[in-house]
């Protein structure tokens, strides 16, 4: 697998650069929409949820901006990553190439997003009186436990949507449920003890999130033994999806 | 110089033709007994050796499988039955210009395109000037491909499939690039590629553009090879039968 990537390298490097300069291609702010979106979402819910809820986290813009920014990376890689070798379709019929160079390049793309947009996190971070620590080290650990995460995921819904094409809509329902059962606007603590806590904890995005919050918000040790068994588990579960992937990606060019 | 290129052994290869193809989950359930699937069988259980330096065409009339076949040699589709194994570098031109992005510029095409064919920067750029020679389009390179007059279109993904240097070159019918000094161009480029031990497979219709390129011809018919041998025996028989 790796040796047919290496050789493909440019390919990969060229759809990376096509995804990010691409998408917001035609529009006035360009790139910067990647930024200025989920800024805006933040306003949104730094106003509203004073409201609903009784009591918030101090520096409570801060505390969301931080869940918000990688939520922001996983749903666009899941929803444009789903639709990635449908949207290809003209190549994908014509030439032979590694079709997993796709969902790759879309993963990696909004990786790259992800960590040019850490910048606002810092900004967030000085602004608001926190500040930065050492524990900032760990943030490679956490976003490669995301990026094995989401490629499993858009590995096998962008091969199963050639063949069910309602897995589009399907999966966006499935999205929007799993907002709010990550701890994104609120803290898992709410749930100390209680039943809900231990659900939120086998949901692996939860747990990435609560990494991202403990090395930048509360500047602590976020939990290694569970991130080190999120990224075991997910790098079985890349393999799987991989493994699915090449199978269904025989037929990519006769269905789409 | 007797090595294997391509190894074609025993494939058959058939598609499902669906008169409404369940696309969504709720045909899928609702018509889950229609199932108004006929099974087309293109390729019938063909076998076939091409060595290294062979220069071959396929000919036959329309839906006798050429296509088909030269779309599992380059792995877009895979066989039903049977197997087929390629030995060195292959690259197709089944369609010119698959995946240019109309945006951006012709250089910019040039990167993208030869990297679907799979090389790297380092090696686009050392091809970049022949490309751009070869293609004829002067400064029109650097203006967006969207501004192009479909000659130059073709012109420019023609340049691209041809100089990235495959050890297998799969062409389905399009030799029919440009003008005539475009077309000379391009069948004097296939000459030197053949010099060079390049190994050509061709599907085309023009006969006459076959005679002076390949020395092997393989007709189709009805997905099975009828006849397999020089150029001029197997297309005056093609010629007395389907002409």
């Amino acid at each position: 697998m790796f040796k047919e990537l290496y050789k493909y390298r440019e390919l990969l490097k060229t759809s990376v650069k096509k995804e990010i300069r691409g998408k917001y291609k035609g529009s006035f702010l360009g790139v910067l929409w990647s930024f200025v979106n989920p800024l805006l979402m933040t306003l949104v819910y730094a106003i509203v949820f004073p409201f609903l809820l009784k009591s918030t986290e101090p520096h409570y813009v801060t505390f969301i901006i931080i869940g918000v920014l990688p939520w922001t990376w996983f749903t666009n890689t899941i929803a444009l990553g789903t639709t990635s070798i449908l949207g290809n379709a003209g190549i994908i019929k014509k030439v032979y190439f590694p079709r997993e160079i796709l969902p790759i390049s879309v993963v990696t793309s909004g990786m790259i997003n992800f960590l040019i947009s850490c910048l606002i996190i810092l900004i967030f971070l000085f602004c608001s009186g926190i500040g930065l620590s050492f524990y900032i080290l760990w943030l490679p650990v956490i976003v490669l436990a995301q990026y094995l995460f989401s490629l499993g995921v858009v590995l096998i819904t962008s091969a199963i949507d050639i063949y069910i094409r309602d897995l589009e809509y399907i999966i966006n329902f499935f999205v929007t449920m799993l907002f709010y059962a990550t701890p994104i606007l609120y803290s898992p603590t709410m749930f100390a003890g209680t039943k809900i806590a231990s659900i939120i904890n086998l949901n692996p995005l939860g747990l990435i999130i609560n990494s991202y919050r403990d090395i930048f918000f509360y500047q602590q040790m976020p939990n290694l033994g569970s991130l080190g068994f999120l990224i075991v588990g997910c790098i079985a579960f890349c393999t799987l999806a991989y493994l699915l992937f090449k199978k269904l990606a025989k037929g990519f060019a006769e269905e789409v | 110089m007797n090595e294997v290129a391509i190894e074609v052994k025993n494939v058959t290869k058939s598609f499902k033709l669906y008169y409404d193809k369940p696309s969504t989950l709720k045909e899928r359930l609702v018509f889950w007994n229609k199932k108004k699937a006929d099974n087309h069988i293109v390729l019938k259980d063909i076998s076939l050796t091409i060595n290294k330096g062979e220069t071959v065409a396929l000919i036959g009339v329309n839906g006798s499988g050429k296509s088909t076949l030269l779309k599992l040699m380059t792995k877009i589709i895979y066989p039903t039955q049977g197997k087929i194994v390629t030995h060195g570098k292959l690259t197709s031109l089944l369609e010119l210009g698959a995946g240019f992005h109309p945006d951006f510029t012709g250089r910019e095409n040039i990167y993208f395109n030869a990297a679907i064919f799979g090389l790297t920067k380092e090696e686009i750029d050392a091809r970049l000037d022949k490309i751009i020679e070869f293609s004829e389009l002067g400064e029109f390179i650097d203006s967006p491909v969207r501004t192009y007059s479909s000659g130059m279109y073709m012109r420019l993904a023609f340049s691209v499939a041809i100089n990235v240097d495959a050890e297998i070159l799969l062409i389905d019918e399009i030799l029919a690039v440009g003008d005539q000094h475009f077309q000379d161009k391009c069948f004097q480029k296939l000459e030197e590629l053949k010099k060079d031990g390049t190994t050509i497979v061709i599907v085309s219709h023009s006969l006459d553009a076959i005679k002076k390129l390949c020395k092997r011809a393989i007709w189709l018919h009805e997905g099975k090879v009828k006849m397999d041998g020089s150029d001029e025996e197997v297309i005056n028989e093609y010629i007395k039968v389907c002409g």
